[in-house]
């Protein structure tokens, strides 16, 4: 039913699309909007309703958007000159490499460190710590998993924290759920503080050419305060539940859960600490040779790989290729896109609709992505963004501030939250319950992630007027 | 003395499962195996970058809750073996029914809001596991 509704609404939503440039381009006398426009926007709302709608894999759909700007440039374009949108040169020029590179590195770090069992050791000693208290031991795993989806990517720290996690929470008796939702919340809120957090964090600060300091101290704060917001919530949403949680596993099972947490390679861990501290240090003066991000992360990488020389065939089997795929594709269409003229068309009227007023532009991209990201994919529609937030801080008195760019940030990562189509950590999350006998509904999730989301769209739109 | 296999995945949606195959097994003096099939399928639909071993993880992650199942066939005097197989639910449990020569299969009846799967997949799943393997198997 709920599949149903989704597909008549991106039907109905197609049409309504096709309809309004269709009018525009009527009004406008004609002849405004060419049939590349028309092929790229479709192509590009073909690629975001496959992704939203999971009619495939991100990647596959992904790349047949980029295929098919390729093919109606060259087969269509050759025989007909209007439907040329975009050459293969010209298009490597729209992705951004320092993105790509970026999230390559940062694969080969956490990689190694996954095989550590750090994470796992971390969540356990929390357990031994909190003495069976639920409500204490809730709390410190959902800063954990805040903490490490800054630094990590946070897909990864839901993979490496959630199965154990369920087991630690059936172990002090309390219902799974109670603590992976808001882990899951904590992960999407973690991920903005850090320009290697989260996708839409690293395609921003990336446009903008910001360092790792540069873009951590415009978000760390508000991503703290926004994680301090989940605690309290989630101390209010589960209060019930924390209150009457008793231990219910014998020693036996405690022994196994302790295990299934050990450090499995000490001399891993030492290496990967050592130079990962070094990269991060490097991240924070990394800005005063000129490096850009992926080439401290990639730097950090090659150092790891010579150090602890791992099966190199059997490291870049581990690195995720389908997911530079996939943000390659995604870099093709929305080139297309912006070659096409269909983002000029969308700034200029978000520009209409904001006016020339600073604050309403601000609110608008926060909450337009806020809203957005709750029930479609957050990088494409960050991608898309990105050039309407450059053309707004172009024609806005005082938005030089990069502040529209970070409201598009926050939109992004904190309207993720709101159900568990919104980002990757949801989903995956989700199906580790289901793993262990737990399914989680649409509306269980929203139940948690809606007050959430609103609670922190509205902290970030105001920390944003207030502070820039 | 037959052999039980009882498919589980932990929460409290299987522990009526649980608790029946243990009833079962006791009344037929049976011997019992859980077992746990690890399916990361669920992670095709992303492109998240996946350079965790999820598998070994989620391994881990189903021993566990055998483990959870065995001490509560253990109270109730009921030594339980535990089996954990990696791959799809349906082809693995044909192979488990095989391997460990099963005279029946249990599988549970999705009981409450949280059950993974509804009661048309389970009994779809039930009959055509009977059909291919040949073995007996009961939706409790």
């Amino acid at each position: 039913m709920k599949r149903i509704a989704l597909c008549a609404l991106a039907v109905l939503g197609l049409v309504s699309l096709f309809a309004g440039i269709w009018w525009l381009n009527g009004r406008s006398g004609g002849g405004r909007y060419g049939t590349s426009f028309f092929v790229s926007a479709g192509i590009f709302v073909f690629v975001f309703a496959a992704i939203s709608l999971r009619w495939m894999h991100e990647t596959s759909a992904a790349l047949l958007g980029a295929v098919s700007v390729w093919l109606f440039h060259y087969v269509a374009g050759t025989f007909f000159p209007t439907f040329q949108i975009l050459d293969f040169e010209e298009s490597m020029r729209f992705v951004d490499w320092n993105v790509i590179f970026l999230i390559l590195g940062m694969m080969i770090f956490m990689a190694m460190f996954s095989e550590t069992g750090i994470f796992n050791w971390l969540a356990f000693r929390a357990f031994r710590l909190a003495r069976g208290n639920a409500w204490l031991l809730g709390m410190a795993l959902i800063l954990l998993t805040g903490i490490v989806s800054a630094f990590l990517n946070d897909v990864t720290a839901i993979l490496l924290l959630v199965p154990l996690s369920i087991e630690i929470a059936e172990t002090v008796g309390i219902h799974p759920l109670a603590y992976v939702i808001p882990e899951v919340l904590a992960s999407n809120i973690g991920g903005a503080a850090t320009i290697i957090g989260d996708p839409p964090s690293t395609i921003v600060g990336s446009h903008l050419g910001l360092s790792f300091v540069d873009y951590m101290v415009n978000m760390v704060f508000i991503s703290a305060i926004c994680l301090v917001v989940l605690l309290v919530l989630t101390t209010g949403l589960y209060w019930r539940a924390f209150s009457t949680a008793r231990q219910r596993t014998s020693p036996a099972l405690v022994a196994q859960l302790e295990a299934d947490a050990r450090i499995t390679d000490n001399r891993l861990l030492k290496k990967t600490a050592l130079v990962g501290l070094a990269t991060i240090v490097l991240f924070f003066v990394g800005d005063q040779f000129g490096m850009p991000p992926s080439v401290i992360a990639l730097v950090g990488a090659a150092v790891l790989i010579t150090w602890v020389r791992p099966d190199m065939h059997r490291m870049l089997r581990e690195v995720d290729w389908t997911t530079l795929v996939f943000f390659i594709g995604i870099f093709v269409i929305v080139g297309a896109l912006e070659a096409t003229g269909v983002i000029g068309w969308i700034a200029d009227a978000i520009a209409h609709l904001a006016g020339d007023n600073l604050t309403t532009a601000t609110v608008l991209m926060v909450w337009i992505p806020g809203a957005a990201s709750g029930i479609v994919a957050n990088i494409p529609f960050t991608v898309a963004a990105l050039p309407i937030a450059d053309f707004l801080t172009a024609s806005i008195n005082g938005a030089g501030n990069l502040v529209l760019y970070w409201a598009l940030v926050l939109g992004a990562d904190l309207g993720g939250n709101a159900t568990y189509l919104g980002s990757a950590p949801n989903i995956v999350a989700i199906g580790l319950l289901a793993q262990a006998g737990y399914r989680v509904s649409f509306g269980r999730f929203m139940r948690d992630g809606v007050p959430v989301t609103i609670v922190t769209l509205a902290l970030a739109t105001l920390w944003l007027l207030l502070h820039y | 003395m037959g052999k039980i296999l009882c498919a589980t995945r932990g929460g409290a949606a299987s522990r009526a499962s649980q608790d029946a195959a243990i009833a079962l097994a006791q009344e037929r003096g049976d011997e019992l195996i859980f077992l746990y099939v690890v399916d990361i399928s669920f992670l095709n639909q992303t492109a998240a970058p996946l350079v965790v071993d999820v598998e070994s993880r989620l391994e881990k992650m189903g021993r566990f809750q055998l483990a959870m199942a065995q001490e509560r066939a253990a109270a109730q005097g009921i030594s339980a073996g535990a089996l954990v197989r990696r791959g799809q639910l349906r082809a693995e449990l044909l192979a488990a029914a095989r391997e460990t020569e099963a005279d029946l299969v249990l599988l549970g009846h999705p009981v409450g809001t949280e059950a993974v799967f509804d009661e048309a997949a389970i009994q779809s799943l039930a009959t055509s596991l009977a059909r291919e393997s040949g073995v007996k198997v009961r939706v409790v």
